[in-house]
């Protein structure tokens, strides 16, 4: 699904995000990516959505080389992985129905479809409830959760969270890991960035665990092995 | 289907940018009015002062006073020569008779005048002549003309020497009037131009959050530059319908005011922007539909680069 191939990262004038990578993630696996901070975390998830160039290497996304994706070629590459960053990035002036229908209009999908994918997705995040709240009315979780489901909307093959977990406490934290469970049941690969040491250990999954831009350990049930 | 959809999106797109941000949407109005009434404004005032330049150039003339008795021979020789030279534009001869007349219709109403008129047995009035220049600067070389011998004795005066100081005067502020106003055009339209480039990025930059978000979840540039270029080209449309009609509305107002003091001439205020219309609505169009559709696209550029 995704192989990284030697992948390096240099920040000009010489700062190293990533050195040498190589990872080979399989449809279907739910992988944590943990480290320290500047460990290169983000870094790996910027590539991934093309927001940077590998300085070295290659990128193969679902059979697409995206190492020299043209840049009116992003929005598809965005359309097939959905991307969860740890601030909401929702917009607050929209109710929760309305910045999901976004996703889907700014694509050009049919009102019909709309329709019909909205609740659709809402229901997964079980968020069916308070689709025409605004943002401000929900807690941190659920904001989450609407931000989950509207990386869900294109049926991304890929699922990628960057710390999504970051300003959360526990409660809201399991919330969200649930649904990333159960999306992740459906079939659609994860990639969840975090230093959560009891969601990793909890999850009993992949690890592969980042220091200095490098892969210092890739267990197939793995634990979280930083100090 | 697919256009048509994405179509009727970037238009209703547009329009909720334009409400949503209805105040800095009018701010930008408003800018984008003042830079285009500033600019014609100044192309007005520039309009009136040339027409008072020629109004004035106008009145230059050589008034040349023949001797009483001078035979009408010499006097058609002096009016033929100065007529045929290329400089002259009229050459207008009143012979004494003509004099007498105009100077008795002027002083009707001066008893004494005409009292003491009547007492003279014969016309004391010569021939006058007036001779116009097409260029202000020809008048020196007319004057040497009038040198000729075959009629310069029997001028008894002329007063161009008088006037001479004025018209150089008179040139010389319609060119710097003329080089000041397009110098104060010109500055003009640069500043209106960075002011509307920068209000326009001020829009944008207002919406850079829910732009970084459409391109996040997919938008393609394209999507999310078009309604905000849009919503541009119809700001910049309906800033000069409305300063179009202020324009007009002031050119009417104050048109009739000012020909009080061209003495009943043409102030061409309104002529001016009758004449060339469609010229500077084309241009003025044209040029700020370009600016806006160039400063929101390249606005918008700077968040989309990635
Ligand atoms: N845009 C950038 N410009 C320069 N250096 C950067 C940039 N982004 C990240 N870095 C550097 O790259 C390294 C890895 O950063 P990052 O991938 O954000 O780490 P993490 O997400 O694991 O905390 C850090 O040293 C960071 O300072
Ligand atoms: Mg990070």
């Amino acid at each position: 699904m995704i192989v990284l191939k030697n992948i390096s990262k240099v920040y000009p004038p010489d700062v190293h995000g990533l050195r040498d990578v190589s990872l080979h993630i399989k449809p279907g696996e739910f992988v944590s990516i943990v480290g320290t901070s500047g460990a290169g975390k983000t870094t790996l998830a910027k590539l991934l959505i093309a927001e940077e160039r590998p300085t070295k290497g290659t990128i193969v996304i679902g059979g697409w080389d995206i190492t020299k994706i043209k840049r009116r070629e992003i929005p598809y590459l965005r359309r097939q992985i959905g991307v969860i960053f740890q601030d909401f990035k929702l917009l607050q002036k929209k109710t929760v129905w309305e910045n999901i229908a976004f996703a889907l209009e700014v694509a050009g999908e049919p009102r019909r479809r709309i329709r019909e994918v909205v609740p659709h997705v809402l229901k997964i995040v079980g968020l069916d409830q308070k689709a025409h709240r605004f943002p401000r009315q929900l807690s941190g979780g659920e904001q989450q959760r609407v931000v989950i489901a509207r990386a869900l909307v294109h049926r991304p093959k890929v699922l990628l969270a960057d710390e999504p977990t970051g300003n959360l406490d526990t409660m809201n934290t399991n919330e969200i890991i649930d649904v990333l469970k159960k999306i992740n049941a459906f079939g659609s690969t994860i990639v969840l960035v975090t230093h959560n040491r009891e969601v990793v250990n909890g999850l009993k999954q992949r690890v592969i665990t980042l220091s200095d831009g490098r892969v210092i350990s890739d267990q197939a049930q793995g634990k979280y092995i930083l100090p | 289907m697919f256009a048509i959809t994405t179509t009727g999106r970037i238009i209703s797109f547009a329009w909720k940018n334009f409400t949503r941000n209805a105040w800095i949407g009018l701010a930008t109005l408003l800018v984008l009015i003042l830079s285009i009434l500033s600019v014609n404004i100044l192309l007005g005032v520039n309009a009136v002062s040339d027409a008072a330049m020629k109004a004035l150039e106008d009145k230059i003339d050589i008034s040349v006073y023949f001797k009483p008795e001078t035979p009408v021979l010499v006097l058609d020789t002096a009016r033929s020569y100065m007529a045929s030279l290329p400089q002259s534009q009229e050459v207008d001869m009143r012979l004494p008779e003509a004099v007498l007349e105009d100077f008795k219709t002027r002083h009707k109403d001066d008893e004494k005048v005409l009292a003491a008129l009547a007492e003279l047995d014969q016309n004391p009035f010569g021939a006058t002549m007036t001779v116009k220049a097409h260029n202000t600067g020809d008048y020196p070389f007319l004057v040497e003309a009038l040198q000729n011998p075959q009629f310069a004795f029997a001028i008894e005066t002329k007063t161009y020497d008088d006037n001479s100081v004025a018209i150089s005067r008179v040139q010389h502020i319609a060119e710097s009037v003329r080089l000041f106003g397009i110098i104060l055009i010109a500055i003009f339209a640069l500043f209106s131009i960075l002011i509307v480039y920068n209000s326009i990025r001020i829009a944008v930059y207002t919406q850079r959050e829910e732009l970084g978000i459409m391109r996040l979840v997919g938008a393609s540039n394209l999507f999310v530059k078009a309604p905000l270029v849009l919503s541009g080209a119809v700001q910049a449309l309906l800033a000069m319908f409305l300063s179009a009609g202020a324009v007009v509305l002031m050119v009417a107002f104050l048109d009739p005011k000012l020909k009080i003091f061209f003495d009943g001439s043409d102030p061409g205020l309104q002529s001016y922007f009758m004449d060339n219309f469609v010229l500077l609505a084309g241009v003025q169009a044209g040029a700020i539909l370009c600016l806006v559709i160039f400063s929101s696209w390249a606005a918008t550029g700077r968040y989309l680069k990635k």
